[in-house]
């Protein structure tokens, strides 16, 4: 693919990963050299429906949203999800677990029919989703590796291990070790572990790998002394969305 | 080898000169629970009575957990520069079971070709081990790894008010005897030496039936319910593979910059018990499950090895054992393997 016209858009989200893109900074002009922008919601004015690749970021909450989301995949050939919003859901998927009409009444009051608010659901939902640059925010650097795998026509290699190995690699005492809890063996890699580097639990941004190991987990965090609600608590930080069939699996 | 002795008056004295004449490498406290081998400005900070292992083995030193190989540059004409770093360092306090892992890798990295990158770091190491007491999960003297034969240049044993040193080579001679106040070591020296050696033995609590192992491996090798069980809560994490001081697997990684004309091939540590080792161009997996992944680790360690180069790829460390959350223990599984053939 020689220098592909791409769309980034933002959906419902905090924003930060398109900030992400922005924050490349020394890295911003070979990207803008190797990829043609036509539309980027936090950042251009122009805009052009004319795209190879959508890069989307944030979860799909309104209807509104649904008929966006439906008319990017049927222009763009390819589309790579960005962040935990547009990946799993994010942390907008918690607004759920309240049930949505509850939910409208608590920040709405008696205008709660005035907002057109709908379940939250991953871009993957509505339209076929191919490549994942997930975390919250996403890893800026994940973001370019991808968009070059595409422009010379690779597969992205996207970590499907647990954040354990980078721990490793990075020479972190476990985060259970120094007596907390983590997430990070049923956690998807590829943020290069960044919560225990800095001595913290991961929080599963990243979402699950592939096949995790939730019984396990299971008897992990009850060792700690933590109930199978707590630990769904703690999973549906950023996966309440993906945690319903997970919690159907333990319970 | 040259048996010499240092006082005990004279150890700080040489440890301070080394420290401020090389770069020295040495277990330091990482925090509550783990030492680890970094750079030691000032004596205060060397520490080498960890009672765990240290969190990596030294191999990170020599084999780093990512490391550029070669730096590239695509145009007419296509050109290649290898990345080779290597500085003169000094590794201290390091045990005899973790030299013995390093002599592993210095095996490994040149049996069939040798390793550039590798070994232009480990002929510019200089290696200082220094006995310490075994820490819990350590299985070394049933692997016979407890005692380093080489791969040393100064190998130091206290004994109750002097240093045994075991000098090997000539740098390690050149280095005591610039630095240190040492003298020969007497008859006395050695029955002390071998006293102490006598002691240091008695202290492995820890025993794997290693004997038999390769033989006994053939009856559980198609016995699902034994590898069920044995895997049953495995994260494929592959924290065992990546603290491990003689898993040497690396997977290379091509990393191009935007413009697409310059770039370059990087690896980094891998780990045969994470699902893409075994996955192949096409989408097969050679060993999709955690079963089929742990039987291929214990099979690589202590029975490959062996048919193919008559040694245990396994020192007895026990890093393994205290890294996994899901307590798969190396030892439990191997001696089990035992009882259920003698059964």
């Amino acid at each position: 693919m020689s220098k592909p016209k791409v769309g980034i858009f933002g959906f419902t989200g905090c924003g930060g990963c398109q900030l992400e893109i922005l924050n490349l900074e020394n890295y911003i002009l070979d990207l803008v050299g190797a990829i043609d922008i036509v539309h980027f919601t936090e950042a251009i004015t122009e805009h052009s429906d004319n795209y190879d690749i959508a890069l989307v970021e944030g979860a799909i909450t309104t209807k509104h949203g649904v008929e966006r989301i439906e008319k990017i995949g049927n222009i763009a050939k390819i589309i790579v999800a960005i962040g935990s919003c547009a990946c799993n859901g994010g942390l907008n998927c918690l607004k759920d677990l309240y049930g949505l009409e509850k939910a409208k009444e608590l920040v709405y009051g008696d205008k709660k029919d005035w907002i057109g608010s709908i379940e939250v659901k991953p871009v993957d939902a509505y339209v076929k989703v191919d490549y994942y640059a997930r975390g919250c925010p996403a890893n800026r650097f994940e973001i370019v590796d991808i968009i070059k795998a595409l422009i010379v026509g690779k597969k992205p290699e996207i970590p499907n291990y647990p954040v354990c190995v980078e721990c490793k690699r990075n020479g972190n005492t476990c985060v259970y070790e120094l007596g907390m809890t983590c997430m990070g063996p049923v956690i998807r890699a590829g943020c290069n572990s960044r919560c225990p580097n800095s001595g913290a639990g991961c929080d599963g941004c990243r979402g699950p790998i592939d096949d995790p190991n939730i019984n396990a987990e299971k008897d992990l965090l009850a060792e700690y002394g933590l109930t199978v609600e707590d630990i769904m608590q703690q999973f549906s930080l950023y996966n309440a969305y993906r945690g319903k069939g997970i919690k159907q699996k333990i319970m | 080898m040259l048996y010499k002795i240092l006082k005990k008056e004279n150890y700080t004295d040489f440890v301070e000169k080394l420290i401020s004449e090389y770069e020295f490498i040495g277990p330091k406290k990482k925090d509550k629970v783990f030492h680890d081998f970094v750079p030691i400005k000032d004596l205060r900070e060397l520490d080498t009575d960890y009672k765990k292992t240290t969190i990596a083995p030294a191999k990170k030193l020599l084999f780093p957990p990512t490391e550029e190989l070669v730096e590239y540059e695509v145009g007419d004409v296509i050109k290649v520069k290898p990345l080779v770093e290597s500085s003169e360092k000094i590794l201290f306090g390091i045990d005899a079971c973790d030299i013995n892992g390093m002599n592993f890798m210095d095996w490994i990295f040149s049996t069939e070709f040798i390793d550039e990158n590798y070994f232009a770091k480990r002929r510019k190491l200089i290696v200082i081990g220094k006995d310490r007491e075994p820490s819990e999960t350590c299985f070394a003297l049933s692997m016979g790894a407890e005692y380093a034969k080489d791969g040393f240049d100064i190998f130091l044993t206290e004994l109750e008010d002097r240093y045994f040193l075991r000098i090997a080579t000539s740098k390690g001679n050149e280095i005591t005897e610039k630095f240190a106040r040492i003298q020969d070591a007497t008859d006395s020296d050695f029955r002390d030496y071998d006293k102490f050696m006598d002691d240091y033995r008695s202290k492995f609590k820890l025993k794997i039936n290693i004997d038999n192992f390769y033989d006994d491996f053939e009856f559980i090798y198609s016995n699902e319910k034994y590898w069920e069980e044995a895997s049953k809560n495995c994260y494929s994490c592959g924290s065992c593979n990546l603290v491990c001081p003689t898993c040497f697997c690396f997977n290379v990684k091509d990393d191009m910059q935007l413009n697409l004309k310059v770039g370059n091939k990087m690896r980094e540590w891998d780990s045969c018990m994470i699902p893409e080792y075994g996955l192949v161009a096409g989408g097969h997996n050679f060993r999709p499950t955690k079963e089929n992944r742990l039987k291929q680790r214990y099979r690589c360690k202590l029975k490959t090895f062996v048919d193919k180069y008559g040694k245990y790829a396994c020192v007895g460390c026990g890093r393994c054992i205290e890294a996994c959350l899901a307590k798969i223990n190396i030892v439990e599984d191997v001696n089990s393997v035992k009882k259920e053939v003698s059964a």
